[in-house]
């Protein structure tokens, strides 16, 4: 569903080079939830921003399969931000636009995607009221409204309360059922063990380890996030 | 396809113009031009039997003053802003294309200052109007003119912020407004010059854009039509100087990264 091979990325600044990403390359097949695993600043959002088109890759190639794929892919920006002038309602009704939706399905669709993100009662909010929590929700819900067969996810946890990883958790295991692909980025390992068919650990620049969490385990009592600060410090 | 893709824009556009519109900053300078514009009721009753003439000219100068301070202050900021708030995100990460994204903003600017220029105009011939019962004709097109030429500047406000910070390239655009306007008095100027200064001015004579010919006060003091020939090429120049900067800009925004 997504390929990515030999992806580099290098960063000029005032105090010099930066290599964020060398290399890099991984494949996430159809129907998985694949977690990208890194620590701050290892290039987990330079990757998803080189797969979502905003930033550009210096060398390397990204493979989404299926046709019109860009019309297929749902995404969920780290720290989301909106457009102050835009409620809540409004703000899935100008993305489902983007999308080329017709205006009477994206009035279908606006009310089950806030009811399923938790939202339904904040419809008619305008989004700078919205607190960082509810921001992270409703741009869920936008990486939702064009039912896409891919989603790209980066950082979808941080900033919710338990309740709210309860319910993304909730959310990724239906979508998975659906059949959808789920590539998502984060530093938090709590929750990733349960639904990620398969994670992938960023550092420096490189994937350092690969694999199906449980039998990236295997029999040690290691939790994912021991397994994980294990693998950053032999590579350091 | 070219359907969606032009639809594509027009959401763009729509969203730029609700976000420009109900700002607040706006709605002042409408309104305070609005204030001056109708202040020239006052200007004209000062003057010796030529109060419509003060009026006319006085309007349509307050008029462009305005365009122009809401072009430098909605034109050369839309884009910078989105990449400040990252809002620019929730729209490049979706099936548009830079170029749609880009024209898209362009395109709801233009609708800003259309609105802008549209109320301002109107209340400007409403007191034509009041004044001397007549429709002025070249006041119409006067208005349609300027319309045209903050449009233009749009496009190069536009551009410049694509490379530059938004107060650069609103001091940028300004300056470029002021020459453009001076494009006459620089040909005049080219014509007395000795070689080297005659070949730099006739540069910056022919580079720049020349905003003296959307100009039609004279016409509008005058009460008289501008020729067919003069509005067919200040049309096609229209046209192309701006699709030109679009260009410009546009090849600039491709590489940009956000």
């Amino acid at each position: 569903m997504l390929k990515i091979k030999s992806l580099s990325k290098t960063f000029y600044q005032t105090k010099g080079e930066k290599n964020v990403l060398k290399n890099l390359s991984l494949e996430v097949k159809k129907g998985q939830v694949f977690g990208f695993l890194g620590l701050n600043g290892e290039g987990k959002t330079t990757t998803v921003k080189i797969i979502a088109g905003l930033l550009f890759a210096d060398k390397g190639k990204i493979t989404i399969t299926g046709d019109n794929s860009r019309e297929k892919i749902g995404f969920m920006s780290e720290n989301p931000h909106f457009y102050d002038h835009l409620k809540v309602n409004e703000t899935l009704s100008y993305v489902g636009e983007l999308f080329g939706i017709e205006k009477e399905k994206i009035n279908i669709k606006i009310p089950e995607l806030l009811k399923l993100v938790g939202l339904e009662k904040s419809a008619e909010t305008p989004t700078k009221k919205l607190s960082k929590g509810m921001r992270q929700r409703l741009s869920f819900a936008t990486a939702l409204i064009n039912d896409p067969e891919l989603l790209i996810l980066d950082e979808p946890l941080d900033g919710l309360d338990p309740l709210g990883r309860l319910d993304f958790k909730k959310a990724i295991l239906a979508l998975k059922k659906q059949g959808k692909t789920i590539f998502f980025s984060t530093h938090i390992l709590a929750d990733v063990e349960e639904i990620c068919d398969e994670v992938a650990i960023l550092h420096n620049g490189k994937i350092i380890e690969q694999g199906n969490p449980k039998k990236l385990l295997g029999r040690s009592k290691k939790t994912l996030e021991e397994f994980f600060v294990e693998k950053v410090t032999q590579n350091d | 396809m070219i359907k969606k893709y032009f639809k594509t824009i027009g959401v763009i556009a729509l969203n730029t113009f609700r976000e420009t519109i109900r700002d607040r900053i706006l709605y002042s300078l409408i309104g305070f031009a609005a204030l001056v514009i109708a202040a020239g009721l006052l200007a004209g009753s000062v003057s010796l039997g030529q109060d419509l003439r003060v009026i006319e000219s006085f309007g349509l100068t307050a008029m462009l003053i305005f365009l122009l301070i809401i072009t430098l202050f909605v034109g050369t900021q839309v884009v910078w802003r989105e990449v400040e708030r990252k809002t620019i995100y929730l729209t490049l990460t979706k099936p548009v294309t830079r170029d749609q994204f880009y024209l898209g903003k362009y395109f709801g600017i233009c609708l800003t200052t259309a609105t802008s220029a549209l109320i301002m105009g109107a209340m400007f011939l409403l007191e034509i109007y009041f004044k001397a019962h007549i429709f002025s004709v070249p006041a119409l097109f006067s208005i349609i003119w300027m319309i045209f030429e903050v449009w233009l500047l749009t496009a190069l406000g536009l551009m410049l912020s694509t490379f530059t910070a938004p107060l650069s390239s609103a001091i940028y655009t300004f300056c470029l407004a002021l020459i453009g306007h001076a494009s006459t008095s620089i040909w005049q100027i080219a014509q007395k010059s000795p070689a080297a200064l005659k070949y730099i001015l006739d540069v910056i004579y022919y580079l720049f854009p020349n905003l003296e010919k959307f100009n039609l006060r004279n016409e509008v003091v005058y009460a008289i039509n501008p020729p067919f020939s003069q509005v067919w090429t200040t049309v096609v120049y229209f046209i192309g100087y701006t699709a030109l900067l679009l260009v410009l800009g546009l090849m600039a925004f491709r590489s940009d990264e956000f």
